[in-house]
């Protein structure tokens, strides 16, 4: 069992010393595992969580915490306990700000564009794994606004589709009631217009809820993704980090087919898809990754 | 190049009072092109040496907390093994390069433009280390330089600069796309008719002026599209000019993409996406790198 002290020894010192290479070799790891990266300078916190665990397993080194992420027949519990505490604060209003404005000023616009001639300007996004709802409500707000602005969304309806596997979160996103914490990063004006404060929490405005529509959905239910269709744009952040390579490899076929030709995925902002499929390929925007329709393949693949 | 617009160029090409790069510089880049093995410490003194102002900045950036140093360097000889000989080359540069930068007020912090700049030779250098490029060495000078024609435009026409400066910024477009809607022409024949002038490499002549087009280089295709790349991705990652670009990018079905892979095979299984999250990382080493020179 380590002490409290070496659990709070962090890796980049200010006088700037190397990180670690056990904690190097783990970083590969959840990346290669996972598909989660951590930056240099995010290796601090990093290590707080690895360090963290390590007290929870009893293990002595980063060394030895490899060895159990890696080796031991328990690796894949550990590493979902690990992962937990990787991206714990994650479900927060506009966590992600750079992807919010690449899907509004950039997706968006593009999407918009290559359906103007249609008959009914309407769009399709799904937030899957949305948890207790933050994300879709994040994206009604933004596209609340972008379709009142004038601007090239203007007059455009939209729906937003949130799923997850745990029903009672869904209860909580249904309800809609949130910590003052959780919504920290929406600006006063925004709070103001689509929050009311109930309790010293905050409820989300009626005029909100229309606009999301919660259901419970196993991305592995192969019957049931089939009838997600028709999407613009679907986000799955830090979800498909806790499947293992086959059935991320499932559920990425199935996003694949529920996307439109023009339609775009993206992950957590930490995340990657590298080596996991050829059906998307990466794009880049300003401080954001996605992903389109990899070229010559607009035909619907089926599961094999 | 706009046909209403040459005068500026023409004027480029005729003026007299260009700005002038140390005379040491060009040597000095020469020498330290060779293979590390190559390199004689000695030689490498005695030419930076030979110019004062390139001495005392040397010798500052060696005592700079940056390179961690605890004992004071006051030599030459102990600038250059403090800062190793990579090192030499880039303090080399842009100690030459930064006093070329005209003090008029510009739109453009100078800061913001360095941080680019070392920023793109860094990610030009990973870049070409990672797909075994055959010089990497030679991408971060030219990533380092590449540009240089912004330098020309600021000297020649700084208030024209400004306002190409100003309508990219507003419309969140490519800096070069503004300069050619209101100027006629872009920092890539600017940086030609420099990269002339200072007689610079043939390979770093042909970056600084197909660096945003480098399907149209008649040569050195591949060291233009490493630092094309790399300028895209700086400027996707906060590494630009010090705006956003409100835009999306394929590197992967890019020319300078298809043009690489031809000669570095390895870009085939690269990925892009942990390179573009690791790009978070330079940011903090740029940022104090350029602080120091600065200082």
């Amino acid at each position: 069992m380590t002490t409290g002290a070496s659990a709070s020894r962090v890796v980049a010192d200010s006088s700037g010393a190397y990180p670690d290479t056990q904690l190097l070799r783990i970083r590969d790891l959840v990346y290669d595992v996972a598909g989660i990266f951590h930056p240099d300078h995010n290796l601090v916190r990093f290590e707080e969580c690895c360090r963290g665990r390590m007290q929870q397993v009893g293990s002595a080194s980063l060394a030895g915490y490899f060895d159990c992420l890696a080796v031991n027949p328990s690796c894949q519990a550990e590493l979902v306990n690990l992962l937990n505490d990787i991206t714990v604060g994650e479900t927060q209003f506009f966590r992600n700000q750079a992807q919010a404005d690449a899907i509004r000023r950039v997706v968006l616009p593009r999407i918009a564009a290559g359906k103007a001639d249609l008959p009914v300007h309407h769009l399709r996004i799904w937030s899957a794994g949305c948890c207790t709802g933050e994300e879709p409500y994040s994206l009604a707000i933004q596209l609340l606004e972008a379709s009142t602005d004038p601007g090239p969304l203007q007059g455009w309806d939209f729906e937003i589709f949130g799923t997850d596997i745990n029903e009672r979160a869904l209860s909580r996103a249904r309800v809609g009631v949130y910590s003052q914490l959780s919504a920290r990063h929406v600006s006063p004006l925004l709070r103001e217009k689509y929050f009311t404060v109930a309790d010293h929490n905050l409820a989300v405005a009626a005029l909100l809820k229309p606009k999301v529509t919660f259901s419970r959905l196993n991305l592995l239910d192969d019957s049931r993704m089939t009838f997600m269709k028709s999407m613009d744009v679907i986000l799955c952040c830090n979800v498909l980090i806790y499947f293992d390579m086959l059935s991320r490899q499932r559920v990425l076929q199935h996003f694949y087919n529920c996307l439109l030709p023009q339609g775009y995925f993206f992950v957590g902002a930490a995340e990657s898809l590298f080596g996991l499929t050829e059906d998307f390929t990466l794009v880049h925007f300003p401080g954001a990754t996605g992903y389109i329709k990899a070229p010559r393949r607009g035909f619907t693949r089926q599961l094999s | 190049m706009n046909p209403s617009q040459p005068s500026l160029l023409r004027k480029l090409e005729n003026v007299d009072h260009l700005p002038t790069l140390p005379a040491v510089l060009a040597p000095l880049l020469r020498y330290l092109e060779q293979p590390p093995e190559n390199i004689d410490l000695q030689q490498v003194i005695e030419l930076i040496s030979q110019d004062k102002s390139l001495t005392a900045q040397c010798l500052h950036m060696a005592n700079s907390p940056l390179f961690g140093r605890l004992q004071t360097v006051d030599s030459v000889r102990g600038a250059v093994m403090a800062l190793g000989i990579r090192h030499m080359r880039e303090i080399a540069v842009s100690c030459s390069v930064l006093k070329l930068m005209p003090s008029v007020r510009s739109t453009l912090d100078p800061s913001v433009f360095w941080v680019h700049s070392f920023s793109c030779a860094l990610v030009s250098q990973k870049l070409a280390q990672r797909i075994r490029f055959y010089n990497p060495e030679k991408a971060y000078l030219a990533g380092l330089l590449h540009d240089l024609g912004i330098i020309a435009i600021l000297w020649l026409a700084p208030d024209d600069f400004c306002a190409a400066f100003d309508l990219a910024r507003c419309e969140e477009i490519p800096l070069h796309e503004a300069e050619q809607r209101t100027l006629g022409f872009s920092h890539c024949e600017t940086g030609e008719i420099l990269a002339h002038r200072w007689n610079l490499a043939a390979d770093v002549s042909a970056v600084v002026q197909f660096h945003h087009h480098p399907e149209t280089a008649p040569a050195h295709r591949s060291l233009v599209a490493i630092v094309h790349l790399a300028d895209l991705l700086c400027r996707m990652r906060d590494l630009g000019y010090g705006y956003p670009e409100q835009r999306q990018i394929n590197l992967l079905e890019s020319q300078a993409h298809a043009l690489l892979i031809a000669e570095c095979p390895d870009l085939a299984g690269f990925d892009w996406a942990r390179f573009t999250f690791e790009l978070d990382n330079y940011l903090i080493e740029v940022r104090s790198l350029v602080a120091h020179l600065h200082s």
